[in-house]
């Protein structure tokens, strides 16, 4: 590899010496090596390698802060474990801190003292990008979301022609040609978001939540310029990116005076905007700000929709995106939906908060560095779902979605994998 | 596999080396045992609009240039647009959440 330009370094090596973030330091000093976290971990659990555990990925960024930061560290490094941030420590941390975690954040749940594992492998993230270490693929998917606004690069009236294609669409199921997916209208109660892959390749989805606004009698839009719900700079580590990321979709609402933000079907992205945005922005957000799950919650509950479960009567079984579940508080939420809208729900084992990821979070969809690992800790979820014997797979998000999709191919499960909109859609009573 | 440079998620390194023996072999690992007339209208325009754009077509385009609706397309590619079809057609992979 190529030698780390010592400029970039120490901008590496000052996010770990500033004595102001009190998490980072009780964090970073806090494991003391019980060894709870391997097994709860999809890597440690599928290839039985010691570099795998959770609390490895803590050390590599605790030994480096030692190594700089304590008097022990500085003076006597190998007494107490510290380590140099050198090349091969770097590469270590490429390999451990993007390409062997998904940030499913289950270690920390299961963390004896409570160590905010996912907290310090982001942090070593923002170290590898200040030194330009990010992996290419994933690196690419940001560049196109800062140059375009969209992380496909996808033009603007290609995605007008979608959604267009889309409103004749809804137009024709529900037969009124009154039933629109507006674009770019000012003044509405919502403003709705996307995952770019759905208008670029499934966009169905799309039509599934129209129609369910069709039903709530909803004043929603979209925008033809940052309709992005995604934000893959709170993955790659780069917080400049990840907040100019933030800051147009904010800037998007304001300009059309969207009353509501609501974030469509993705876990790292409502977790991105709803939980990291106001420390991207400097300050909480102006408006409301919701997931799509919620507001379909809010439907059922006031009257606006009303829905007929036995339209949904296959078996179906839920997977619980780590960032809406276990780390966005939706567990009561998304069953209370999914109850009114199917009527044989299976849950997998584990589930809820303490499920296994699909295994394509963190941003390991996007990174091809690291597909066969991808997709060998993936068939801890393609068991679960077999096991279920469901037919059909929920789940709140489109990157979950793409990764089951190709579990199902791999490991042959032979089911149909749904989002909550499509599900929901299906049980409208119009 | 082997007998083509791939990426981590096995799509073409150079996507100039692609011809229908690349197309047939990645068809044949997503469990496609025969490419029909079908399945190159899709990837006849996938690959034009490469060629032209540097990237993939929308599936709309897909649709509109094959005359095929979105149901088929997702029956011809099991693995969908962008991991089916556009690795058939010799693509290098789509950014994004796919």
């Amino acid at each position: 590899m190529k030698p780390i330009d010592p400029v970039k370094r120490e901008k590496a090596l000052a996010l770990l010496a500033s004595t102001s973030d009190s998490k980072l330091l009780t964090h970073l000093n806090s494991c003391v090596r019980c060894g709870l976290c391997a097994i709860s971990c999809m890597y440690y659990d599928t290839f039985h390698e010691a570099k795998y555990i959770p609390a490895v990925k803590v050390d590599i960024v605790a030994s480096i802060y030692k190594r700089y930061n304590t008097f022990l560290g500085k003076h006597a490094p190998k007494l107490v474990n510290a380590r140099p941030l050198n090349e091969e420590t770097a590469e270590e941390m490429v390999d451990l801190l993007f390409g062997s975690c998904t940030m499913c954040g289950r270690c920390v749940t299961h963390c004896s003292i409570g160590v905010d594992i996912s907290y310090l492998v982001h942090k070593g993230r923002e170290m590898l990008a200040e030194m330009g270490m990010v992996p290419a693929s994933l690196q690419s998917t940001v560049d196109a979301a800062v140059q375009t606004g969209n992380n496909m690069a996808i033009p603007v009236e290609e995605y007008t022609d979608t959604i267009e294609w889309m409103e004749e669409e809804l137009q024709d199921e529900v037969e009124d040609e009154n039933a629109r997916i507006p674009l770019d209208e000012t003044d509405c109660n919502i403003f709705y978001t996307l995952n770019p892959r759905e208008p670029k390749f499934f966009p169905l989805s799309i039509k599934a939540m129209a129609k369910i606004f069709y039903a709530a009698k909803e004043s929603w839009t979209l925008s033809s310029k940052y309709y992005d719900v995604t934000n893959y700079g709170y993955f790659n580590g780069n917080t400049a990116e990840a907040t100019l990321i933030a800051r147009n979709l904010h800037d998007e609402v304001l300009r059309l005076k969207g009353k509501r933000l609501i974030l469509g079907e993705c876990g790292h992205g409502s977790y991105a905007n709803r939980w990291e945005g106001p420390n991207y922005l400097g300050h909480s957000y102006e408006f409301d700000m919701i997931t799509a799950v919620e507001l379909i919650k809010e439907y059922i509950d006031s009257g606006r929709i009303r829905l007929d479960k036995s339209l949904n009567s296959e078996p179906v079984t839920i997977h619980d995106p780590c960032n809406l579940i276990r780390n966005g508080g939706l567990f009561k939420t998304l069953r209370y939906v999914l109850h009114a809208s199917c009527s044989n729900i299976i849950e997998m084992d584990p589930y809820g908060n303490d499920n296994h990821c699909c295994g394509g979070g963190g941003g390991q969809l996007a990174m091809s560095e690291y597909n066969e690992r991808r997709l060998g800790i993936g068939k801890i979820k393609a068991d679960q779902i077999s096991k279920s014997s469901a037919k059909i797979v929920i789940t709140p998000c489109h990157n979950c979605v793409d990764q089951l999709l190709q579990l199902n191919h791999t490991y042959k499960l032979n089911v149909k994998i749904m989002t909550v909109a499509e599900i929901v859609a299906n049980a409208l009573i119009l | 596999m082997a007998q083509y440079e791939v990426d981590g998620d096995g799509f073409l390194k150079d996507p100039d080396i692609w011809n229908a023996t690349v197309a047939e072999t990645f068809a044949q690992e997503d469990g496609i045992s025969e490419l029909t007339e079908d399945h190159w209208k899709v990837i006849d325009v996938i690959r034009e609009h490469y060629l032209e754009n540097g990237n993939a077509p929308m599936v709309r385009k897909i649709c509109k240039s094959t005359g095929l609706k979105l149901k088929d397309i997702y029956d011809l590619f099991p693995l969908g647009p962008a991991r089916g079809a556009c690795r058939v057609a010799g693509l290098p992979k789509p950014d994004g959440c796919v």
